[in-house]
């Protein structure tokens, strides 16, 4: 169920966002999306998903338009109040963004350590998660040495180490099974449930196809279609506009 | 509480990660402080043994004859005219005698035939410390000079010119190298934490992508500085000492030291070295973080 779905946990109006020479990732786009709400992104590679989810965490600027998260305007974020905001996502990045060289252990403590958690918190959380994600054993080894499949469901934990606010998750399937990306669409499920606002760019239709939620497709940096997903389930899974 | 722990931890880390690196930095940190302080040391010595002689300066006027009571007051007042000094002291022909009979102790028989009245009276001029500067000691010198009945004035002052001469070449390399060792602990520290942190550029994104504050991030690296200032001042000032004890070990007994004492270095100098070294190093880190964290 979603909660507080009144108010508004991420808001785009009118964003654009272009590339030199030519490319247009963002055409004035606007979307709202609710507290407590699990919403996916669809759409073509190119589609402008990453672009957007990047504006969001304040990599990149729009070049005009408003992103707003809890009703800040994030573009003019900076200093504490941005490493706040950043403190308060967990983002699961298209390329991972592990440190091959640390333990696994240690890329998911990173965040936790940021916001200051007891160590015993954090050995607690890393385990739990590790366990739920089908990687206990895999807690010291070199993030590095893992498959990308591995890797991926790493970045899966640390995103929610924190329990955070607002998770953004990039292609957070694309390198897994169907029964590891289960896992990680159950701990997406239980993080929502307990308040956060997931956003998940994707193109593998066998996560989005089930459960009921909110489908936003992109093309050429265009939402062409946004509707809720309301049947469990067929692969090609179809949109109510 | 934690994020002093976490800074420690990562500090630890660090240092671990970059072990060859360290330990080069180090070691020349050390050498650094070495070479700065035994210098130092040394300078400080002289002007200590330079202090000592100057407790035992004195300027004498030989006289062509015995004043009387009468011209050694006028002698007192017109030295006094010069400048205030410690003391004034006439010594007689005969004092002269009878204290060269003294210094030569068992020869003294040498002296047998000779007249007691052969060497010349004169007058003991002990400055005060502000007279000790080569310059003034000169000036003081000519006054004298110019003074009725005044054949010739002593100081040794060839001496007293090369010692001078000396602590001045001594003060020029201890500034060199006080110079060599701020710019090595600067900006070998700020060169290596630069590498350090332009090799880790991803972790350093990741860090600020998950809200990291910029003291967060650049505090390891900082400490990683002070750190090697510390361990370095610390590792050259034993060497030093190790250095000093061999030293005063060799020279034990000698003329030169029982003279003029060999000290080390009293425990505030000691401090103000090691923090001086830490200072630098910390500030040297300190610079680098801050060009290439733009957090």
């Amino acid at each position: 169920m979603q909660k507080n779905s009144n108010e508004v946990m991420v808001e785009l109006i009118k964003v654009r966002k272009f590339y030199p020479p030519d490319v247009k990732a963002l055409k004035d786009v606007s979307l709202s999306v609710a507290k407590g709400e699990l919403l996916f992104l669809t759409g073509l590679s190119g589609a402008g998903k990453t672009t957007l989810l990047r504006l969001l965490y304040r990599v990149e600027r729009p070049d005009r338009g408003l992103v707003e998260i809890d009703g800040m305007d994030v573009t003019r974020l900076s200093g504490k109040k941005l490493q706040i905001l950043r403190r308060r996502i967990g983002i699961v990045y298209q390329d991972f963004k592990l440190l091959p060289k640390q333990s696994v252990a240690r890329n998911i403590a990173l965040p936790m350590e940021i916001t200051g958690r007891k160590k015993s918190f954090i050995r607690k959380r890393t385990r739990d998660l590790l366990e739920r994600l089908g990687l206990k054993d895999k807690i010291n080894a070199k993030a590095g040495d893992l498959s990308r499949g591995e890797q991926q469901r790493v970045a899966v934990a640390r995103s929610l180490c924190n329990n955070p606010d607002l998770i953004l998750a990039d292609e957070p399937t694309g390198n897994l099974d169907a029964e590891n990306s289960d896992r990680v669409m159950e701990l997406f499920n239980e993080h929502r449930d307990q308040g956060a606002t997931i956003l998940i760019a994707t193109h593998d239709s066998r996560i989005y196809g089930l459960g009921r939620h909110r489908v936003v497709v992109l093309a050429n940096g265009h939402i062409i279609g946004a509707g809720i997903k309301r049947n469990p389930a067929p692969d090609n899974g179809d949109c109510h506009q | 509480m934690n994020f002093l722990l976490t800074i420690l931890s990562q500090t630890g880390r660090n240092l671990l990660q970059t072990w060859g690196s360290q330990l080069l930095n180090l070691i020349t940190i050390s050498l650094s402080v070495l070479i700065f302080s035994f210098f130092l040391l040394t300078y400080t010595n002289m002007i200590q043994a330079g202090k000592q002689l100057g407790d035992d300066l004195r300027l004498i006027a030989y006289l062509d004859e015995e004043p009387s009571p009468a011209l050694q007051k006028e002698y007192k007042r017109k030295i006094l005219k010069f400048d205030a000094v410690k003391k004034i002291a006439f010594v007689s022909r005969k004092e002269a005698f009878e204290r060269f009979k003294q210094e030569l102790g068992t020869d003294r028989d040498v002296l047998a035939d000779m007249p007691e009245d052969f060497l010349p009276p004169s007058i003991e001029v002990y400055p005060r410390r502000s007279l000790h500067s080569l310059t003034r000691i000169k000036a003081f010198s000519d006054y004298l000079l110019t003074m009725p009945g005044v054949l010739k004035v002593q100081y040794g002052r060839q001496w007293i010119e090369r010692f001078y001469s000396f602590v001045r070449l001594m003060r020029i390399v201890v500034i060199l190298s006080g110079s060599l060792l701020i710019l090595t602990s600067t900006f070998m520290i700020a060169r290596t934490i630069r590498l350090t942190l332009l090799s880790r550029q991803r972790e350093l994104e990741l860090l600020r992508l998950c809200g990291a504050s910029s003291a967060y991030i650049r505090a390891p690296y900082f400490l990683e500085g002070a750190l090697q200032g510390l361990l370095g001042a610390a590792l050259g000032l034993a060497a030093l000492y190790v250095l000093y004890t061999w030293i005063t070990l060799q020279f034990s007994g000698s003329a030169l030291f029982s003279f003029f004492p060999f000290t080390f270095f009293p425990l505030p100098v000691i401090a103000i070295i090691v923090a001086l070294s830490t200072l630098f190093c910390a500030g040297g880190s300190f610079s680098s973080t801050r060009k290439i964290l733009q957090v």
